[in-house]
This record gives C-alpha cells, sequence and structure tokens, in this order.
C-alpha cells in the first residue's frame, strides 16, 4: 500500500522577522560619509561566494554555540543546562538580505527543560544570532541522544529478555507516534533496533527521552 | 578532492552535510545558474501491518521513523566519476538494515538526475520509504521564476504555493512540472521516476524556511514541507521546490527513485 500524506490546509505562516539585532544598528561612520561612497550595484545571486557555504570549523562551531547560548532570549536553556545540539551547519542567505555575504552557522538546539527546539543562525562575522525560531518541532536526534537510547534499551530488563543469542543493537532511528495514544506522538522519543549484524532486526525497543526510560518492547516482525 | 567541479558543461560546488546527504550548490550550467543549492533532506520509512489481529481496527498507529544520511552514516567516501556524456557524485550511506546510494549525475545536454538507489530490507516487508528531495533553483538569478503544472492536456500556470501530486498525466517529454524563468525564458522541466508515485510541493523562498532538521512540525501538525505550504503566490517570485517519492518496499528492490530533470533554453 502506498500512503500519501494528507493534502495541506492552508494556513497563516508564522515566521520570526530576521531583523538585525540592536548590536548592528550602529550609525554609519563620520569617517566615510554615506554620500562619499561609490554607488553600489544591487547584489545578486550570481555572485555569491562559494567559501560562505564551506563547512564550519570547530573553532567556528565553538564560536557558534557559545554566541548562542549568550543570547539573551535563550538564558533560560542555557543556566539550565538540559540541552542537546543537534546540528551546527553553515549557512548562507540570499541577497539583498542584510545579513548576505556574512559567515552565517545554523545551530539547532533541542532544550530538553522547556521541551523545545531552538533553531538560530548565528551571524559569525558580527558576534550576534540573526534569527532565532523557538518551536516544538522535533529536530533529528543528536549523536549523544542516539548513544544514551540504546545505551537505556539495552539495558532494560524488558529488552534484554527478549533478545536472543548474537543479537546487538544495531541503529537507533528517529522516531514519533502517528496518533496521540502513542506516548512518542509528542514526546522526544527514539527507536533502538536490535538484531544480529547483516541478518534481519529481532526487537524495536522504543525509549522515552525525556523520562530516559523504554516505553515499548515490540518484535520486529510486528512493527 | 576538491569540491568544485567543472565538467560537461556543468560548474558546481557540493559538500556532505550532517542529515541530507550530498548537498548540491551554486550549479551553473554553460555558465549561467541553475541551482542554489539542492539536497536530500530526509528519507522516512513508515510501516504497515502485515496481518490484521483480533480486536484491531486495522488502522497502523505506528509512526514513521528515520536517520540522517550524512557523516555519521556515510560509509567510504563521496565519489566523483566521469562518465560519458557527464559527471556523477555518489555515496554509500548504511542505517541498521537501511542502505542507500545518493548520486547526482550531470550531463552535457543539461540532463540532471538526483536519484536514490534504496537496498535493505528493512525489519520487514511491509514498509514504506519517502525520499524528500528539496531544490532551490535560481534559473539565470533568484526572482522572476514561476512554476507550471502539466494538466488537462496542457501546461497550466501555479498561482500559489501548493501540493502537486503526479496523476499520471505529462506532456509528450514526461514532463510533469516545470519552473520557468520569465526573464530569459529558460526552464527546468521535471519528470517524475513511473512508480515513485511522486508529488511536488512548491513554496516561495524565504530566508528562516531552510530545510528542517526533521520532518516532524510540532505534534498535530502537518509534517515538513508540508507545514511551509501557504497561500502566497509564485508566479514572479523565487520559487522553492521538493520532490517527495513514496516507494513501497518489495522483493525486486533495489529501487532507484528520485526525479530526471531537463534543462531548457540555455543555448547549445
Amino acid at each position: 500500500m502506498v500512503r500519501k500524506p494528507a493534502k495541506p490546509a492552508p494556513k497563516p505562516k508564522t515566521r520570526a522577522a530576521a531583523t538585525p539585532p540592536a548590536a548592528k544598528a550602529s550609525k554609519p561612520s563620520k569617517a566615510t560619509p554615506a554620500k562619499a561612497r561609490p554607488p553600489q550595484p544591487p547584489a545578486d545571486v550570481t555572485a555569491s561566494d562559494p567559501s560562505l557555504f564551506a563547512p564550519l570549523t570547530p573553532g567556528e562551531i565553538a564560536d557558534a554555540i557559545r554566541t548562542l547560548t549568550e543570547d539573551r532570549r535563550v538564558a533560560g536553556m542555557a543556566k539550565v543546562g538540559r540541552y542537546r545540539v543537534v546540528a551546527t551547519e553553515p549557512l548562507v542567505v540570499k541577497p539583498p538580505h542584510w545579513i548576505h555575504g556574512h559567515r552565517l552557522a545554523r545551530v539547532v538546539v533541542y532544550d530538553y527543560a522547556a521541551d523545545r527546539c531552538v533553531d538560530a543562525c548565528v551571524d559569525l562575522d558580527a558576534g550576534v544570532v540573526a534569527h532565532l525560531d523557538i518551536t516544538k518541532a522535533q529536530p533529528m536526534l543528536s549523536r549523544e541522544e542516539e548513544a544514551i537510547a540504546t545505551s537505556i534499551a539495552t539495558l532494560d530488563d524488558r529488552v534484554r529478555d527478549q533478545l536472543a543469542l548474537g543479537d546487538a543493537p544495531l541503529i537507533t532511528m528517529h522516531y514519533w507516534g502517528k496518533d496521540a495514544s502513542d506516548p512518542a506522538y509528542a514526546r522526544r522519543s527514539a527507536a533502538v533496533l536490535f538484531g544480529r549484524h547483516g541478518g534481519h532486526p529481532s526487537l524495536v525497543a522504543v525509549v522515552d527521552l525525556l523520562d530516559n526510560q523504554v516505553t515499548s518492547v515490540v518484535p520486529a516482525s510486528q512493527w | 578532492m576538491s569540491n568544485v567541479i567543472s565538467e560537461a558543461n556543468w560548474k558546481f560546488h557540493w559538500r556532505l552535510t550532517e542529515s541530507a546527504g550530498i548537498m548540491i550548490y551554486l550549479a551553473e550550467y554553460r555558465g549561467r545558474r541553475v541551482l542554489w543549492e539542492a539536497s536530500l533532506p530526509y528519507v522516512t520509512v513508515d510501516h504497515q501491518r502485515d496481518a490484521l489481529e483480533v480486536g484491531s481496527d486495522g488502522i497502523d498507529t505506528r509512526g514513521p521513523w528515520w536517520v540522517p544520511l550524512g557523516t555519521r552514516t556515510l560509509v567510504g567516501n563521496v565519489r566523483v566519476q566521469p562518465f560519458r556524456g557527464g559527471v556523477e557524485l555518489s555515496a554509500d550511506f548504511t542505517a541498521g538494515p537501511y542502505h542507500y546510494l545518493q548520486m547526482w549525475r550531470f550531463h552535457d545536454d543539461g540532463r540532471l538526475c538526483p536519484w536514490l538507489t534504496i537496498y535493505g530490507a528493512g525489519v520487514h516487508d511491509q514498509h514504506t520509504y519517502h525520499p524528500h528531495w528539496r531544490f532551490d533553483f535560481d534559473l539565470d538569478g533568484a526572482g522572476h521564476d514561476a512554476l507550471e503544472a502539466f494538466a488537462d492536456g496542457r501546461w497550466q500556470r501555479v498561482e500559489e504555493e501548493g501540493w502537486f501530486p503526479h496523476t499520471g498525466e505529462a506532456d509528450d517529454n514526461g514532463f510533469v512540472w516545470r519552473q520557468i524563468d520569465f526573464g530569459s525564458g529558460v526552464a527546468v522541466n521535471l519528470r517524475p521516476h513511473t512508480w515513485d508515485d511522486a508529488e511536488l510541493f512548491a513554496v516561495r523562498y524565504h530566508d528562516g524556511e531552510w530545510a528542517p532538521f526533521s520532518p516532524r512540525s510540532t505534534p498535530g501538525g502537518a509534517s515538513f514541507p508540508a507545514a511551509y505550504v501557504g497561500r502566497e503566490p509564485l508566479d514572479d517570485h523565487d520559487v522553492a521546490v521538493w520532490y517527495v517519492a513514496h516507494v513501497h518496499y518489495d522483493h525486486s528492490f533495489p529501487y532507484t527513485a528520485g526525479p530526471w530533470m531537463k534543462l531548457d533554453g540555455f543555448g547549445r
């Protein structure tokens, strides 16, 4: 059976405005008055700098995360410290946006304390968070979350009781339930697949990452 | 290995992402801009029941799952290989019982093939793969674009954002959708694989609506890219399209999903 998502209903869009932060709103320098500047041609996507797409260096990643966690809008998250950095990747914005041409990092964090996703664009040139979305979306699992889910499932008695000789964790997937009857519908969850390497999986364990416990153990053939 | 490739009339850049496979960016054909960036943000897998249990209402209750195709699932290296009449990028990804081969094939006649070969038997036979590609075409620049869909025997302009499933209708060359640049008249035509059960989502490009790091939006809300679809007009704007395939597993696997694209109007 082939499945399709239902046709999406039109909805009003909500998106955070990517407005420049206060720190960027500096006055024009008196040494270079605006009228002395040569006229600039309108920026165009065809003249974009490929180096802005280059992978972030370890230093740029550290800089981006530091900048985000120092932003007052996520101060609560940083203070409690129950968050996971899910991804840090370069981001390039098209002209004529005001941050076009800047070195940007996209930082996605899952905040366990508030059960929310923080999706930020950090301007590494200016050292500010240029765009911030805080939503109930569920980003992919970080490598640390995958490891935690695997560990929780492996130590669970119900899982151990059902494993056959040679079964081991094969992969940890980001999972969510289809309807509200499934605890994984609204809670951050992972599915850990067990089985023999190179063979069919034998068991699926669903792990609730908010409570760090296994909520369901299902033979793989019945998943 | 350089991440800039100039071959077969194409010039493009690539990089391996955390979760969206190999990303192509700033692609040009015969010196003219075609793509800002394109990637494979996710491949979700959902399952169907093989048999009904006593007392079951027959409704599948389990949701989908997925694992990122990127640095953590890459097997070996990204490969760059010339072939007769073109050049291709490819990479293998493995996640437990799931195996994928992602490809970007660039032909010197202006064809572009973003494909995904799906291997592996999953946890059981009753499952369906949903690869999602995102293409941000900037044909001769970002603006002045429009989308057309072939329906009722002719090409029809799409006025606003929406969901456009492949109904089986196509023009004489098999094309179902096309994005056109008003300024220069160039176009990119999209032909779905016959067995992809494909659909296209078209949205107006907005900063902030980058490919999310998961298809899962809020509980109860539409998943991405459907969650980005509103009622904004597309005509004469910067348009981003998502191609989504729905591939049910069968024993004739492996299966190669993905559209076949052809540029038009870029000269000889």
